[in-house]
């Protein structure tokens, strides 16, 4: 517990100093428990993500970071390896390829590289991994653009 | 329609932060988490059976153990028997080789008293921090792993205000929040090692996987409860400077004569090199049983 606070208050501190490096993200830790954080990252450019602005929420186990955070878009979002109702990420480094050497920072680097770049096989949104795995690129671009405009980007007058 | 929902992402914010947790719950159904909460059901399970580390045993116990099994094995724990007297189990969680290391490297300082080999570690242990600051990792990510296993090592030492009795050390051994983070110590210095001498490991990581040495390091090394083979192995007692004997217990034998149990000497590089120069290599003071995917402690008479 007390290892956990140390180390996620280092990430804090290094989350203040990286803000500008790294215009993508944007990472808060709740004002009152330095174990719930939330992300806004960017939608990669040239997905159909871009333009997007999409919500994470991180709950923070008390073993971390010997655990992975649990992670999830609030975001609605709709690609392969993203539980459309839950917005549960499948994601390696976030299961059994975790090591403390991530961050809360990198792994938020690393859930964008996973928008770019989808896992079909291993769906949690199988209408979405279906669509790749056929071969429909055009089809899943425009259902994820559509979810990316309705729920990921700023309403319009 | 589901959208309207999800329209409004601003207005959201705050609804689905009260529902955070009763939404957490329902994971639960979820295959992944499902799988995740039963790893982890299965290694407390585990734990209730077997400690990190356990007691030191006579080696009559592992004879025990197969005592209606092959006939080979029997014929080589009774080799074993003749130059070792004890064996300590450890937990088969994945980490049991590093674990196993822990614990006999720092029960040789404790009893040794050896300050040389501290001074010396120390100063391995430092160009292992300078190797990982050169891969690029960020400090705070591996720097509580590295001051943990240094106040171990310095605790080991007996005359200050730190030092620890050899039940001390095996409570330690067995304390979650302590026996982890040196495994995690290990696994990073053992990252770094083969990260740093890449074009020397790529060959033996190709035979073990289809990816690059950096994604090895990832997925198989650095990660906690990921085996070690003897890549890792090498990589440790080279970055470390430890030599290390591993015996092999298995049904391998030879046709003709009597049954002898393999070993192997993993001597660091620095070693090898000086040995040219006519040093001769000592005996490792680490002596592990390997049985296939199990790594426990010998000790020998």
């Amino acid at each position: 517990m007390q290892a956990s606070r140390a180390r996620l208050f280092k990430e804090y501190k290094e989350v203040q100093r990286e803000k500008v490096a790294d215009p993508d993200i944007q990472l808060v830790c709740d004002d009152s428990n330095i174990f719930k954080w939330t992300a806004l990252i960017k939608g990669p450019s040239e997905t159909p993500f871009e333009g997007g602005v999409f919500q994470l929420a991180f709950s923070v186990p008390e073993q971390y970071p010997l655990q992975p955070p649990q992670v999830r878009f609030l975001t609605k979002i709709f690609h392969p390896n993203v539980h459309f109702k839950t917005g549960e990420i499948c994601l390696d480094i976030l299961k059994n390829a975790w090591s403390p050497a991530w961050t809360l920072q990198s792994v938020c680097r690393a859930i964008i590289a996973l928008m770019a770049h989808p896992e079909p096989d291993s769906p949690l949104n199988c209408d979405s991994g279906n669509l790749l795995r056929s071969g429909d690129v055009r089809g899943y671009q425009s259902m994820a653009k559509m979810y990316t405009r309705l729920a990921a980007m700023p309403k319009k007058g | 329609m589901q959208n309207q929902e999800n329209v409004d992402a601003d207005g959201k914010v705050e609804s689905v932060v009260s529902i955070q947790t009763s939404e957490y719950d329902s994971w639960g159904n979820l295959g992944d988490d499902d799988i995740m909460l039963q790893k982890s059901a299965v290694f407390v399970q585990e734990a209730e059976k077997v400690p990190f580390v356990g007691d030191k045993e006579p080696l009559s116990s592992l004879e025990a153990e197969y005592k209606s099994g092959s006939p080979i094995l029997l014929e080589k724990i009774k080799v074993l028997s003749g130059q070792y007297a004890a064996i300590r189990r450890t937990r088969g969680d994945g980490n049991c080789f590093f674990r196993s290391f822990m614990f006999s490297y720092l029960e040789h300082i404790l009893e040794s008293q050896d300050s040389t080999e501290v001074d010396r570690i120390k100063t391995n242990v430092e160009n292992c921090r300078k190797t990982l600051r050169s891969l690029g990792y960020t400090e705070f990510t591996f720097e509580d792993f590295f001051a943990l296993f240094l106040e171990q090592l310095e605790s080991a030492l007996q005359g200050n205000e730190t030092s620890i009795s050899h039940d001390e050390l095996v409570i330690r051994s067995r304390d979650q929040s302590i026996s982890d983070y040196v495994v995690m110590f290990f696994r990073f210095v053992t990252s770094g090692e083969i990260q740093k001498r890449s074009e020397f490991f790529e060959p033996f990581i190709m035979g073990l996987t289809n990816g690059t040495v950096d994604q090895f390091c990832k997925s198989a090394v650095e990660p906690m409860g990921e085996e070690s083979d003897h890549v890792h192995i090498i990589a440790l007692s080279d970055a470390l400077g430890v030599p290390i004997r591993v015996l092999y217990l298995d049904r391998s034998s030879c046709d003709s004569g009597g049954l002898s149990v393999n070993h192997h000497d993993f001597v660091p590089a620095s070693e090898v090199s000086s040995d040219s120069t006519g040093s001769e290599i000592k005996i490792p003071f680490i002596t592990l049983l390997y049985r296939p995917g199990h790594y426990d402690i010998l000790y020998p008479k």
